[in-house]
């Protein structure tokens, strides 16, 4: 076999570093000069050129992207004066907090496309959440299409193929009123909404999937960088989450055909949007083939026609069959790939990111009931080669050479390089600045602000009702309008079960404006508000597991690193401190972009913490609009002068102030305790404190239940320096939920929390009225607010719909 | 080599809407462009364009059109003739909004194999496209930069914007 | 027959057949998923079945317009669709599949070929997800709804729900056959706009049937509604609690014994 043809006058091996980078440059790989020595140096020694698809191929496999190398490199920290090196970020935290916890109810972790766990006796769940950061601010709609498509191959891709039952969407958009000026190219904030919007809705509705999760954040920092998490559920059975390949299976192509999409430098005329922005950084997706896929997999995997699966992702056939092949070795013959145009060159080919493909590893005996599963659904397959014992990933087309590289190399070759990175404190927690406003003005600013707000305009376009089995909707109260904090999901349609009512959550935590202050508290808080979301619905916090995701600016700048390297140690105190194992995460980092006067916009450090949780009877979750007048009203949770990264310093001006600094022992157990609480029957209804805090959470239950409340802030716990009624009404200090107990059952809820009582912080704060009122009595027994909830339901339903007409 | 019976013809299929029925399609696209400072526009109104292109004879594209394409109660459909815009004193546009050559198109794909399952001969390519009949007055420069930052995106589509009959 | 065979017809985009399954599956149905290919290979036949059902979904892609491919390809490979039809046995075309039944001419006249109503956008412009008030028409035989209380809840989830008739001289038709199955209605029974009529339907008009009653077509999704936990407000306790969806396919079942 000759040696695969040197495309062009490449000769990297003549190159030096500058001529390499602008080699780089040119066809968008980006390596670093540690890489391209570290691929100078094995081609010299194996005595050749690489070709360019080889070039792409290791150029994909050490990608951000496929690696996350910054995670997994060595990283110089300085602190003030001390200095200190972590070999392995992702290892040494979320690796380890993961370990640390021991659940045996973690299946697969941190090794397939997705995170699963147990689920009950017979089944599992997969649960990944995923970026598509950059292609949506290029082109809103077909980059938030092709991210879902994504998500969703990557949980049919885990063990031998998931089912997906739920998708989930969070957004950070920059304010749709924006009226500055923006960059060339860029797209208005509100455009990137409605696209984003539009593409999350038509690619999930396409795949009969619910969206029921989700958030918005809006900043204007986000502004250009859009960012868009997009994440699903699947349901396995535990007998199939182990997958494996043998030398000697087929490597068999499926779904839609190869074209050009997502090639580097394809016949594009240059785009004014940004000086590089290559059309092939975005693809439209084609939802119908990937619920023939989806549909024909299942089947197949029912009848048990392949070993493993994976989905073409980054990099299409190179990276699906490069980690099929990891560990033995692989044979492919391009010109059996089906085309979408018949002139595609081989490296075309490997590297397309055409949509919708997968690739199976199938037996040989049993490719011919394989293709006619696949023919019955209308979704095209062909064996496109088979995989070896080399340890050798040999690409060829029509005969020609086009890939020749050694398994191990191109896994582990990767060089890591060491970076700089420092953290300092900020200075003082002083408050400072803003200007003073009276209780009900802030309440009612609040209310209205886009941070808080009902997102009803965006859910109603998503079908958060397919497969019938949302129970737990995300609109919740009498009008089926107020804000609930997590679903739940009883996914009959796929067990086949009507009579079994296990059931799951899913709920997220995500606040840039803690990690602005601190990222490390930052973290806590993140774990801290999902968790809190999935027990006020009844999950069990106790049963849950997590997924981080980061999306950062460039970790070439140590601030930026320092902050990233900040909030992994927060996640790793987090999972061990709430005993809660993260299962699967991403990151997405250079996030930033040159604003319309040419200066760096970097996005701030943003965690996006979702997490899963089994509740095991779905007939006795919870929703968060209050129930009925005169029932006791219970807040859990101690309340202290923690305002730093606040709605209310937003509302106000006011800078600087103590974040939210959680305490994950006590908090976790209180939620045990109220979720016990839950399952007995003794909770009517339960709303965690975020943004805003109480008075928010407070009117938030009173208008969807069309009950009010008297709270009584001298009842609650908390610090006792604080003297100020506005710190007490919007203190956004976590681990803290506001419960509707049911009259009859109050001695019963507090025997829950037992011994726990005191450390939990549980305090009777008032009660439920029949006037739809939200009245508040201060410290020193005035009426501090006193606001008809139906004036707070308006304001809270105008904003989104106003400013997006 | 096989040896094509039919000659490669290109043919254009716009389908619109029937005139008595309200287009929510066109509400909604008419209310981001006078979010744009397109004041003066009073009307919009969507179509598709489907440009087919194939060893397929214009009858078969008439079949086509009737039994695909065209929803014999709300819309109505008619060939495309390739003419230059009528000067109409700036009062009626049309903006055409196509994918990229390069771009997948998902309709057009669709819209392929249907013609193949009506047992027809397969077209090599299908390409839809979304046009906009607007009334009212605007100037073409600037309702070219409202189309890019509302209805087409540059980088994925190439959207002509010409005025157009009535 | 003690479980009586159901055809839930699939397509390339079907979605929600699995919980249509189970629904009949409760209510002692024996359902099949079976692919419109079978059909036309001839590895199924329609006729062996006492029950159809088309279920949700985005068949197609709704590429070409809501429902029109999988229509154009009913009345190609499902021809014995209106013997069926004749014979009395219950079909049911729940969003995706009712689109399909309107535009293959089966709903609301099955023994013409002609399409007299067709679906647009809804007026919002947007995809619609939200539970309605629906009220049954009293005077309609449709099969599926005896036993069932005037007033009604369930969800909708559709982009393209908008029913328009050829002309307001069907109206008048659909009024005297008893068409109109069940209409999109406030919380007390009163025709109102947005967001009680969820698409701006004419006349709110929210599902179809024959004039002999036993084919329905209706955009809400009644598989969505055959367990109390499945409402919106089941946490309050307070709704009618009869999942009616559940009784409406009871009654299909019941009705081919």
């Amino acid at each position: 076999m000759t040696a695969p043809a040197a495309a062009g006058a490449l000769n990297v091996l003549a190159k030096s570093p500058k001529e390499l980078r602008a080699l780089g440059d040119a066809r968008h790989l980006s390596l670093n000069d540690a890489e391209w020595a570290a691929i100078q140096t094995h081609f010299k020694s194996i005595k050749r050129e690489p070709s360019l698809a080889e070039i792409e191929t290791i150029a994909q496999t050490w990608s951000e992207h496929c690696k996350h190398k910054t995670f997994t490199s060595p990283i110089r920290l300085t602190e003030g004066k001390k200095t200190r090196t972590i070999k392995n970020l992702f290892e040494e935290t979320i690796v380890a907090a993961t370990a640390a916890v021991k659940k045996p109810w973690c299946l697969s972790v941190f090794e397939d496309n997705a995170g699963i766990v147990a689920f009950g006796k017979k089944w599992a769940l997969a649960f990944k959440a995923e970026t598509h950061n950059h292609p949506s601010a290029l082109e809103p709609y077909g980059g938030a299409e092709t991210g879902v498509g994504g998500v969703i191959r990557d949980v049919l891709g885990c063990g031998l193929g998931a089912k997906p039952v739920l998708n989930t969407d969070v957004f950070c958009f920059g304010t749709p009123g924006y009226a500055g000026a923006l960059p060339e190219g860029a797209h208005h904030p509100s455009r990137t909404l409605r696209g984003v919007v539009a593409g999350v809705r038509d690619y999930g509705n396409r795949m009969g999937i619910p969206t029921a999760a989700g958030g918005i954040w809006f900043d204007d920092d986000y502004r250009l960088n859009p960012l868009v998490f997009v994440g699903t559920v699947g349901l396995i059975p535990q007998s199939a989450v182990k997958k494996e390949v043998k030398p000697g299976d087929l490597i068999v192509a499926v779904g839609g055909r190869t074209g050009r999409d997502g090639l580097h430098g394809a016949t594009f005329s240059s785009a004014n949007l940004g000086a590089d922005a290559p059309s092939s950084a975005v693809q439209i997706g084609h939802a119908i083939n990937e619920k023939r896929v989806l549909d024909a997999l299942l089947r197949a995997r029912d009848k048990g026609l392949y070993r493993s699966v994976t989905d073409c992702g980054a990099g299409g056939f190179s990276s699906a069959v490069g980690e099929l092949g990891a560990k033995c070795g692989a044979d492919v013959r391009l010109e059996a790939a089906p085309l979408k145009v018949s002139d595609l060159t081989g490296w075309e080919i490997w590297l397309s990111e055409s949509q919708e493909r997968m690739v199976l590893a199938v037996p040989p005996k049993n490719l011919k009931a394989l293709e006619a599963v696949f023919s019955a659904e209308g979704c095209e397959t062909a064996v496109i080669g088979e995989f070896t014992n080399t340890g050798r990933l040999v690409v060829t087309h029509k005969g020609e050479s086009v890939v020749d590289l050694d398994m191990k190399f191109l896994h582990k070759g990767l060089p890591r390089v060491e970076r700089e990175a420092t953290w300092s404190a900020p200075a003082t927690s002083k408050a400072s600045g803003g200007v003073e406003k009276k209780a009900p003005l802030v309440l009612r600013e609040m209310i209205a602000h886009l941070n808080v707000c009902s997102r009803e305009w965006v859910i109603r376009q998503y079908d958060h009702e397919v497969q019938g089995g949302t129970v737990i909707k995300p609109l919740q109260g009498v009008r089926h309008d107020g804000p609930g904090d997590a679903c739940v999901i009883w996914p009959h349609a796929a067990t086949g079960d009507m009579t079994d009512f296990t059931g799951f959550s899913v709920a997220h935590g995500l606040n840039p404006d803690y990690g602005r202050l601190d990222p490390y508290y930052m973290a806590l808080a993140c774990v801290d508000e999902a968790l809190r979301n999935l027990t006020c619905v009844g999950a069990d916090p106790s049963r849950a597991a997590l997924l981080d995701n980061f999306c950062w600016a460039s970790p070439a700048d140590p601030r930026q690193l320092g902050a990233l390297v900040r909030a992994a140690e927060g996640c790793r105190d987090a999972g061990k401190g709430y005993s809660a194992p993260f299962i699967s995460g991403k990151d997405s980092l250079y996030n930033q972009s040159k604003d319309e006067k040419g200066k760096e916009l970097p996005i701030p450090g943003t965690l996006l913490i979702s997490a899963i949780a089994p509740v095991p009877d779905a007939r006795k979750s919870i929703t968060m609009d209050f129930k009925g007048p005169g029932n006791p009203l219970y807040v859990i949770g101690r309340t202290n002068d923690e305002l730093g990264g606040s709605l209310y310093h937003r509302i106000l001006g006011r800078v600087g102030g103590e974040v939210p600094k959680a305490n994950p022992a006590c908090a976790i157990e209180g939620f045990k305790s109220l979720h016990a609480a839950i399952l007995k029957g003794l909770v009517l209804s339960a709303h965690d404190l975020s943004e805003g805090g109480l008075a928010v959470c407070a009117a938030e239950m009173g208008f969807s239940g069309e009950f009010g409340a008297r709270l009584d802030l001298d009842e609650l716990a908390r610090d006792p320096r604080i003297y100020s009624n506005e710190t007490l009404l919007f203190s956004e200090s976590p681990s803290r939920i506001l419960v509707e107990v049911k009259p009859e059952s109050e001695s019963a809820f507090l025997r829950h929390f037992g011994k726990g009582a005191k450390a939990a912080a549980v305090r009777r704060v008032g009660q439920t009225t029949a006037n739809p009122i939200l009245k508040v009595v201060g410290l020193d027994g005035a009426t501090v607010l006193e606001e008809p909830l139906r004036e707070l339901k308006e304001a809270w339903q105008r904003t989104l719909p106003a400013v997006l007409k | 080599m096989s040896v094509r019976a039919m000659p490669i013809a290109t043919h254009l299929i716009e389908v619109r809407l029937r005139p008595e029925f309200a287009d929510a399609e066109g509400a909604a696209a008419l209310a981001l462009l006078l979010a744009q400072s397109q004041p003066s526009l009073r009307d919009a109104r969507v179509s598709r364009v489907y440009r087919i292109n194939g060893p397929i004879t214009a009858n078969q594209v008439q079949q086509v059109a009737k039994d695909l394409l065209c929803d014999p109660v709300t819309q109505e459909h008619r060939v495309v003739a390739p003419t230059s815009p009528p000067l109409n004193g700036m009062n009626f546009w049309r903006v055409e909004v196509w994918l990229k050559p390069s771009v997948t198109d998902p309709v057009g794909e669709t819209v392929r194999d249907a013609i193949a399952d009506m047992g027809l001969p397969r077209p090599d390519s299908v390409r839809c496209a979304l046009v906009y009949r607007l009334s009212g007055r605007a100037n073409k420069a600037s309702l070219e930069k409202a189309v890019a930052r509302t209805l087409a995106n540059p980088l994925i589509h190439d959207a002509v914007v010409s005025e157009a009959h009535p | 027959m003690k479980n009586p065979r159901i055809l839930i017809l699939r397509a390339a985009g079907t979605n929600c057949e699995l919980e249509t399954a189970n629904a009949f599956r409760a209510v002692g149905g024996a359902p099949e998923l079976v692919h419109i290919a079978e059909i036309k290979a001839g590895k199924k036949k329609l006729m062996d079945y006492a029950v159809l059902a088309i279920p949700g979904g985005f068949s197609y892609g709704d590429d070409v317009g809501a429902g029109k491919v999988l229509a154009n390809q009913i009345r190609h490979t499902l021809t014995d669709l209106r013997q069926f039809v004749r014979l009395g046995r219950p079909v049911i075309g729940i969003c995706n599949g009712f689109q399909a039944l309107v535009k293959a001419g089966i709903l609301p006249h099955s023994n013409s070929c002609d399409q007299v109503a067709s679906f647009t956008f809804n007026d919002s412009g947007k995809f619609e997800a939200r539970w309605t008030h629906l009220r049954l028409n009293t005077q309609s035989s449709c099969v599926f709804f005896k036993g069932l209380p005037e007033m009604i809840e369930l969800p909708v989830a559709h982009g393209e729900g908008k029913l328009v008739l050829r002309s307001p001289r069907h109206l008048e038709d659909l009024k005297k056959n008893k068409s109109i199955a069940l209409q999109y209605v406030t919380e007390d029974g009163k025709l109102m706009g947005y967001p009680h009529n969820p698409n701006g339907s004419i006349f709110n008009i929210a599902g179809l049937t024959n004039p002999e009653g036993n084919v329905l077509g209706l955009m809400p999704h009644p598989e969505r509604f055959v367990e109390i936990h499945q409402h919106p407000n089941w946490t309050r306790q307070t709704y009618r609690k009869q999942a009616v969806g559940l009784e409406m396919f009871k009654n299909a079942v019941v009705h081919a014994r």
